[in-house]
């Protein structure tokens, strides 16, 4: 029996938690088992506690299905080859589309699952091996607004403040997060101030979520008016005064354009756009310019949006207005979804900038990472996007994909237009720790280490960088990523992926890295850092923005609101959300592989309002069809008070009854990223 | 009761010795001064003990998980091969334990025996050595004083270490415990006249540090009379965020799962910690839950301990080592619920 102190697999929380570990003597050493997970009582986030998923973390891990051995396609199935025969493929397929049709034609998918050191080496390899910026991972589909928005308006786009900040705070405003669902140790905390303590709370969602019950103010706004009725708030903010001028004038610029633009957003007119009633955003807007410590939590709801970016800024103009970033328990405070796609974005695997936010097009920039990594001429120009990668698959120009521990037959939108893409390649190799939909379409799988098999950090939704350690050796013949993706570099003919332990990787990426400057491994135990983090010496930081923002004076950029890409119309004259649940994770490859989780929740659902539900004759567990323009699936539904009249909610957790088959694949101009919160599908009971 | 002396200075070396003959579990303490009772590795327990911290707070998961692990095997299959994978007896000693989990051991061990002999479990659980120390510092969430569970014990124990300074008196529960003080009668000393008057005061002394008191007894009632108002499990089933957690750390918790795990024509076939508040817990095939409301479920987890449980056993499931608190995101815990219905 061995036991470890590692980071939870599943959500931006980061729980600290231990990971007990049983090596049979009668099987190999390679044949070790996890036979437990348990909290850490002095982890800072966890502080003894974990939820559902953290206290069964341990059974995904042994199951028999995981992938073991490298496999190739063949005769419409895979066959079991060896490490050498598959790397081989891979790094030859690469180079040849590579030479074939330009570094343009391939693309790279990192792992917002992986660990640090693993992204930073997937986008070394795309950028120092194969010349290419077509490097980017999930958070395309989940913050990119916030890392857009918030960089734009802040000058950095991670969460402002600290999760043990909730403790402290007067006053949340949780907007587009279901927060006791997605991130149970932060919903918790809420749900303790506001019973414990007596902090106020205010919910804007269009669902009536758990929080909901909890809240002094809880506002039911159409899908997609967000702009709308953060506007309406500034407006009655800057109205009656309630806005501080000392800090508005010290630390910030623009804040005429923000008065001008938010003068027609009066409560009266908002709600016709929102349809909250024009009182209760008034009492908002009082009791968030009025808390002294009023912290705005969000996270899906206002980035997956065509306007997930004027969500984003809209909510920093609120937040800069009433002087509520840049102290402890306030801020801006978007939750990262997964366990490191804070790290993911941290460690550059996105297509416009490097390690450490450092934009491709700068010069210097470059030159310094040619400087470390023994190459010359890194590519300049932003590379593709997630969502544009798909596209170009599907138009023919992308020939080759190289996706790590991702899923996008299940997580990205409109999922027939993947599956073609996908199908249109030359050539896509994916690592995988289990056979996913998208692993099925792949010519090359390489089997993965989880997150027990191996060392590494995660970067949690607070900024903090901590460790993951090996409990268990991979199983079968899995090696851990970072390895996978060492050797391909090496098959390509380079030298610089030569590393004997991930803290080696960490080191490089500190020396790259400003706000990574001060993290080594001998730094992080026991309970990891807070980036920035510039110098062996530093404490990390528990909140950002303090006396002055990460870019000098914080930007009011001011949006006009604009509706959704596709709303109901005749046909289809539901209005479809996504989302997640709690006992689910995702594309649910480890949660539905989980007893207990599976118990809760073994099938997909829909959920629909009692009156709807009365009009189509749908009964609890009905079955229903629910169709699109792109597609269709057939569920059961749930009838629930939860969504409004003429809305519908899909959980995307189940491949059977895939939310993102019915998704619209439009997105936000400048990030990209998709408007899975609104389209337009319509339901009949089959 | 005899009593023996055990100095400090040699409690390492007793442990060292005692390892060769027994897999021996100690708190250990780890990152950020988390501690858990761990097996001491042959090869590594010194170094090991080191880090040995007997005056730990609380360890976060209870000791039934070295007999009653988080997942274990129950058989493994190849084509038409089947193998038990019952653990081998193995006399195991439990070196650091507090009297509350101890309590928590003696009721999971009546609970496997029982109904049935639940073979997996009694295998590792049946050759055991139980050694308190008991506490001396309760914490806030404690109140062991109130379910009568500790601070110390007057039996149920094979030894009993009370410490008074830099030496333990140790008393000696039972024929095993003192078989063991006279195999390693070299790190034992008598005990003093002086010695036992001290360790009445140092019991004494942390009894009176329990500051957590309820009145149990009435509790257990009301529990019993079902006189517990249904507003008071509305109240917390709202609250709960459904972890499992208060359950999963709870010394008296037994409920598994069992589940399957196949591959071709391989597997195996797995039990794992279980928890009656989740939904899934008694849904019936046909899609009925007759405990689906929340309230119910809460219900259920709290009648278990206080009412079924001493209607069964005669003793309640409660050891009032405060876990469950302490484990639980939303500040939920079973003492809140005994200070509430023996109140009102």
């Amino acid at each position: 029996m061995a036991r470890v102190l590692t980071t939870c697999i599943y959500c931006g929380c980061g729980c600290g938690l231990y990971l007990e570990s049983e090596t049979c003597p009668e099987r190999s050493r390679r044949d070790g088992m996890i036979v437990g997970s348990y909290p850490s009582r002095n982890h800072p986030v966890s502080k003894g506690a974990l939820c559902v998923k953290g206290w069964n973390a341990y059974e995904f891990i042994n199951k028999l299905d995981r992938l073991k051995a490298p496999l190739i396609k063949s005769n419409g199935g895979f066959e079991e080859v060896s490490w050498d025969i598959a790397l081989e493929m891979v790094s030859r397929r690469l180079l040849k589309i590579k030479e074939k049709y330009g570094e343009e034609a391939l693309g790279f998918l990192s792992s917002a699952k992986a660990t640090n050191e693993e992204n930073f080496l997937m986008m070394k390899l795309a950028r120092a091996v194969f010349k290419t910026n077509n490097v980017d991972h999930c958070a395309r589909l989940c913050h990119a607004s916030t890392v857009v928005g918030l960089a734009a308006t802040f000058g950095s786009g991670a969460m402002t403040n600290s999760i043990n900040e909730f403790e402290d705070a007067d006053l949340f405003l949780v907007t587009g997060s279901d927060t006791t669902e997605q991130h149970p140790l932060i919903g918790s905390r809420i749900i303790n101030a506001v019973n414990d303590r007596g902090a106020g709370l205010i919910v804007v969602d269009p669902r009536k979520i758990e929080l909901a019950k909890y809240a002094t103010i809880y506002m039911a706004q159409d899908n997609g008016t967000d702009v709308a009725w953060i506007n309406a708030m500034c407006n009655v903010i800057i109205k009656e005064g309630l806005y501080d001028k000392k800090y508005i004038e010290q630390r910030t610029e623009n804040f005429e354009e923000l008065k001008r633009t938010v003068e027609q957003y009066t409560p009266e007119y908002t709600e016709k756009i929102t349809k909250i009633p024009r009182d209760l955003l008034v009492r908002a807007a009082r009791l968030y310019a009025e808390s002294k410590k009023a912290m705005i939590v969000y996270s899906m709801g206002i980035t997956q949006h065509t306007t997930g970016v004027d969500n984003v800024k809209s909510l920093a103009n609120l937040a800069m207005l009433t002087a509520h970033v840049g102290f402890a328990s306030t801020g801006v405070n978007p939750l990262r979804g997964q366990n490191n796609v804070q790290g993911a974005c941290d460690l550059g695997a996105l297509p416009n900038v490097f390690s450490g936010y450092q934009q491709v097009t700068d010069d210097t920039a470059r030159a310094k990472f040619e400087g470390m990594w023994k190459v010359k001429n890194l590519p300049s120009k932003p590379g593709l996007t997630v969502t544009e990668i798909f596209n170009e698959a599907l138009k023919g120009n992308l020939k080759a994909l190289y996706i790590m521990g991702e899923n996008p037959v299940i997580s990205d939108p409109d999922s027939n237009h993947i599956r073609k893409a996908l199908e249109k390649l030359e050539f896509l190799a994916v690592n995988e720790i289990f056979l996913s939909d998208t692993a099925q379409y792949a010519d090359v799988i390489l089997p993965a280490g989880s997150f027990a098999e191996k060392d590494g950090t995660f970067t949690n939704t607070e900024r903090r960088v901590e460790r993951i350690r090996k409990a268990i050796e991979p199983v079968g013949q899995a090696r851990p990523d970072w390895e996978i993706l060492s050797e391909i570099a090496r098959r390509c003919g380079y030298k610089g992926m030569d590393y004997s332990h991930p803290s080696q990787i960490m080191d490089e990426i500190a020396q790259l890295t400003p706000i990574y400057g001060g993290i080594s491994y001998d730094r992080l135990d026991p309970f990891g850092l807070q980036w920035p983090c510039p110098s062996k010496e530093h404490p990390g930081t528990p909140y950002l923005h303090k006396d002055k923002f990460a870019k000098g004076k914080g930007s009011f950029l001011p949006c006009a609101y604009a509706a959704a890409d596709e709303l109901p119309d005749d046909e289809y004259n539901f209005v479809l959300s996504t989302g997640r649940i709690y006992w689910h994770w995702h594309t649910g490859t480890m949660s539905r592989r989980t007893s207990t989780l599976d118990r809760e929740v073994p099938a997909g659902y829909v959920e629909i309002n009692p009156k709807d539900a009365e009009k189509l004759k749908i009964k609890k567990g009905g079955r229903v069809k629910i169709s699109s323009r792109r597609g269709e699936i057939e569920t059961s539904a749930v009838v629930t008070e939860k969504v409004k009249e003429g809305s519908i909610f899909v959980p995307f957790h189940f491949s059977e009854a895939a939310a993102n088959v019915l998704t619209n694949p439009a997105v936000d101009p400048v990030a990209k990223i998709p408007e899975y919160k609104v389209c337009a599908v319509k339901i009949e009971k089959i | 009761m005899k009593e023996r002396l055990l100095k400090k200075d040699n409690v390492k070396a007793l442990c060292v010795s005692a390892s060769d003959q027994w897999e021996t579990y100690v708190p250990l303490e780890g990152f950020g001064g988390d501690v858990q009772f761990t097996k001491l590795d042959n090869e590594k327990r010194e170094l090991s003990l080191d880090k040995l911290n007997l005056n730990y707070e609380i360890l976060t998961v209870p000791p039934k998980v070295t007999v009653f692990p988080q997942l274990e095997s129950l058989f493994r299959f190849q084509d038409e091969k089947i193998s038990e994978t019952v653990k081998p007896k193995a006399p195991i000693l439990l070196f650091g334990l507090r009297a509350c989990d101890v309590k928590g051991i003696l009721f999971t061990d009546d609970f496997f025996k029982r109904n049935f002999e639940d073979i997996y479990y009694l295998n590792r659980s049946m050759n055991k050595l139980l050694v308190i120390v008991g506490c001396k510092h309760p914490l806030e969430n404690c109140f062991c004083t109130s379910t009568k569970t500790g601070p110390f014990l007057e039996s149920g124990f094979d030894l009993q270490l009370v410490d008074i300074g830099n030496k333990c008196l140790v008393e000696i529960g039972s024929e095993k415990g003192q078989e063991f003080v006279s195999s390693y009668g070299k790190f034992f000393d008598e005990a003093s006249k002086d010695d036992v008057e001290c360790s009445k005061i140092a019991k004494r002394d942390a009894e009176e540090a329990v500051r957590l008191r309820l009145d149990f007894e009435e509790a257990i009632k009301k529990f019993c009379d079902d006189k517990v108002p249904r507003e008071i499990y509305e109240r917390i089933a709202e609250r709960c965020i459904y972890c499992g957690g208060c359950l999963y750390v709870c010394p008296t918790c037994t409920c598994f799962n069992v589940f399957d795990d196949i591959k071709a024509s391989s597997g195996g076939r797995y039990r794992n910690w279980d928890a009656c508040v989740f939904a899934g817990y008694t849904r019936e095939a046909s899609g009925h839950n007759p405990r689906f409301e929340k309230w119910l479920r809460t219900s259920r987890r709290y009648e278990h301990k206080l009412k079924y449980d001493y209607l069964t056993t005669g003793t309640s499931g409660c050891v009032g080592c405060g876990r469950c608190l302490s484990s639980c995101p939303v500040n939920i815990g079973i003492s809140q619920v005994i200070e509430e219905v023996s109140k009102r």
